[in-house]
């Protein structure tokens, strides 16, 4: 009896031993795993919400009935740090996906260290794909090395803010509009903050701030082309970023940390709770649920200049893919006409396809927000923070004390050298 | 007997160690060839802002929460000793959070801390208490983090209350015919006769508390609020590893904490050695 049990537990642990050490594959865990059927598997991983998972389903469906010979394994991350993170790991794990879709402020510490293939020749030969096809502006920041095409973007976002038009009519305001000053968005956010309702909402952080310091004639970094330090501490910078603070500090129109806490901005706009909330086109999809107000979307206030921030995530291939013809002909099916309307219908991005992006699938009045146009207006108005290597640790660091600052009524001239010294150290980071 | 058990911990611990010290000596993204940097990556810690943050918040943590837990469990073992009514739900509720996953654990206190919706927010304001910001503000968000690794406090209360069990009922009796009132019993026979046991839990704690404060601050407070209020060196170790591919960097942090972790480990052993030859 006693030698049986033993038989029997030696068997179950040999089972379970042999189970754990098993490779299916079943979740992508492969860059290309065979196919299903006589097609190739290729894996595609990508974040995002409820709607633009549906979205990258719809765009690989489509793929999938418009040829037999490429089966797309699509993989999700719920946000964008746990993307770098599963991406990171596939990496280190040797099972990286085929395509990922990425910032353009993330993706360099991958280009830094060769983990992406440049598709800059396929580009060029591509009789799908053009260069001149998209915005250039949204191109620009995916030539890795400055010159040649690393990945290619979908999306030619910007910051902007969607307001409540209801409110604003109930407190006898004028709607925003393009052009509308810095000084109009502060009297109006302070008009509009009564009772538990807030005029302005904006997240503390740099890529927010950013496109208010160029505005005032101030710098991000101190060369855009090869940065060396953050220059936040420049006169006009830490002007532009007092301004920034006084949102909070000075006039009380932002909500206070533990209001920001306990519900996201996006949420409290949803709710109505929020007059002015201040993000880019991803949002959208979430807006279009809003049945109790009506609310629509305006430029940025202009401080001294019109500007506003690029936001844009792009296809990029991973070089250790065993099957890049493949991947490629994924991407030039998602990047190009078709796949670009299916992404755009979801309200999601701003197409990086001028044609797609001139259309009605993305401009068409009815589908809110009716004024879509702001988006294109600011295309030529875009600048980037840099994709250096270490840029993600250096604005997630700089993001720490710029809330901390933002929330606790800093001067900002103070936070600001504290950024420029706790980050330069990572900017000389020997990252290539 | 041992084969089994010793070949798991050299394959699943010691190599992993081995493996993680020899890491700790490179450069290395796991994507280019890791280049020999010797004992750079140490001396680079020793002057990282967010490193000198985790190691002071880890042993904050560290010299509250553990005194805590193994206080509290030490006491909710002895309370619940006797058999009472509703004696046996008592101890399922101190055990329940200890085997409750750690998301689902993070998640829960998440709503728990929320700052306007929390019940536990509701719960002060209704008593007309302070509420503090648990994820706003430094300090709260820190007492936050204890909070939680305090009530998972199930495996020590259950060892402890085991270790109770074992000291025989006939010492009472005599300290009780000599007596000995009930806090002479336990200063004289309960907690000598449990002090090889309460060691032990000490050193467990102290060991596991180094670790446990990772989903914490991973899922409810993301190593904030900024900058640094609850990055401690288990978050300090997946970022540089997972998020920025330093795992060079990642694995010299994570010597740190063995190095750290040993250190304390004697220390508490050499004190409670002593503690104890001069008590018994």
């Amino acid at each position: 009896m006693r030698s049986s049990v033993r038989h029997v537990t030696l068997i179950l642990s040999l089972l379970i031993v042999g189970a754990a050490c098993s490779s299916d594959g079943g979740d992508g865990g492969e860059a290309s795993d065979g196919g299903v059927g006589d097609r190739v598997t290729i894996s595609f991983l990508a974040e995002g919400e409820a709607e633009e998972i549906e979205a990258y389903e719809d765009i690989v469906a489509a793929f999938e009935d418009a040829q037999d010979a490429i089966h797309v394994e699509l993989r999700f991350a719920d946000e964008g740090e746990e993307l770098l993170e599963q991406l990171s790991t596939a990496l280190a794990g040797d099972a990286p996906p085929d395509i990922f879709l990425m910032n353009y402020r993330d993706y360099g510490q991958f280009a830094a260290r060769g983990a992406v293939q440049p598709v800059e020749d396929r580009l060029a030969s591509s009789s799908v794909l053009h260069a001149e096809d998209f915005y250039d502006t949204a191109m620009e920041p995916f030539k890795f090395d400055g010159t040649n095409q690393t990945c290619i973007p979908q999306n030619a976002s910007s910051l902007v803010v969607y307001y409540n038009a209801d409110l604003f009519e109930a407190a006898n305001l004028d709607l925003p509009a393009t052009g509308w000053k810095w000084e109009k968005f502060l009297q109006d956010a302070v008009q509009l903050t009564r009772g538990d309702v807030y005029g302005a909402g904006v997240d503390p952080e740099l890529i927010r701030m950013a496109p208010f310091i160029w505005s005032n004639g101030g710098q991000v970094v101190d060369d855009e082309a090869d940065p060396t330090r953050l220059a936040l501490d420049g006169r006009l910078s830490t002007q532009a970023t007092q301004r920034f603070f006084d949102l909070r500090g000075a006039y009380g129109v932002s909500p206070p940390a533990e209001v920001a806490d306990a519900s996201p901005l996006e949420e409290q706009f949803l709710e109505g709770t929020i007059a002015m909330y201040l993000d880019s086109r991803k949002v959208v999809p979430t807006l279009r649920t809003i049945t109790d107000f009506d609310w629509d979307v305006a430029p940025l206030p202009v401080v001294k200049e019109p500007v506003s921030i690029l936001h844009s995530d792009a296809y990029c291939m991973t070089a250790a893919s065993d099957h890049q013809d493949e991947a490629w002909t994924f991407m030039e099916f998602a990047l190009g006409s078709e796949g670009q309307q299916i992404a755009a219908e979801t309200g999601r991005t701003v197409p990086s396809l001028r044609s797609v992006a001139e259309s009605d699938v993305f401009l068409d009045p009815s589908n809110e927000p009716s004024n879509s146009r702001v988006y294109l207006d600011n295309i030529p108005l875009l600048r980037a923070v840099p994709n250096i290597g270490p840029w993600a640790e250096i604005e997630e660091m700089a993001n720490g004390l710029i809330e901390e600052g933002y929330y606790s009524n800093a001067e900002a001239a103070e936070v600001a050298r504290e950024v420029v010294t706790q980050t330069q150290p990572l900017f000389a980071r020997d990252e290539g | 007997m041992a084969a089994p058990f010793l070949l798991g911990v050299a394959i699943l611990v010691v190599l992993p160690a081995l493996l993680t010290f020899a890491m700790s000596l490179f450069r290395w993204d796991l994507v280019r060839d890791p280049s020999f940097l010797g004992l750079d990556n140490f001396r680079e810690l020793l002057h990282d802002v967010n490193f000198r943050a985790a190691m002071r918040n880890s042993l904050i943590y560290l010299a509250i929460a553990v005194p805590v837990r193994l206080v509290l469990a030490v006491g909710l073992a002895l309370l619940l000793q006797p058999r009472l009514i509703g004696g046996a739900a008592a101890r399922g509720a101190v055990f329940l959070p200890a085997v409750i996953p750690d998301v689902a654990y993070a998640l829960l206190w998440l709503w728990i801390l929320n700052p306007l919706y929390g019940p536990l927010n509701l719960a002060l304001a209704a008593l007309g208490l302070p509420t503090p910001a648990w994820l706003s503000a430094g300090g709260p968000a820190r007492w936050g983090v204890i909070m939680m690794g305090v009530f998972q406090l199930g495996e020590t209360f259950l060892v402890a209350f085991a270790a109770r069990r074992l000291v025989p009922a006939r010492l009472y009796e005599l300290a009780a015919e000599q007596g000995a009132g009930p806090w002479s019993r336990m200063w004289r026979v309960t907690l000598p006769l449990m002090l090889p046991t309460l060691l032990l839990l000490l050193l467990r704690d102290t060991a596991l508390s180094l670790q446990a404060t990772f989903v914490p601050a991973l899922l409810v407070t993301e190593g904030g609020p900024p900058p640094n209020a609850t990055l401690y060196l288990p978050l300090f170790v997946y970022r540089n590893a997972f998020s920025y591919f330093r795992y060079g960097y990642a694995a010299a942090a994570t010597v740190w904490v063995f190095a750290l972790t040993a250190s304390i480990v004697w220390l508490q052993y050499r004190v409670v050695r002593r503690f104890r030859a001069e008590w018994i």
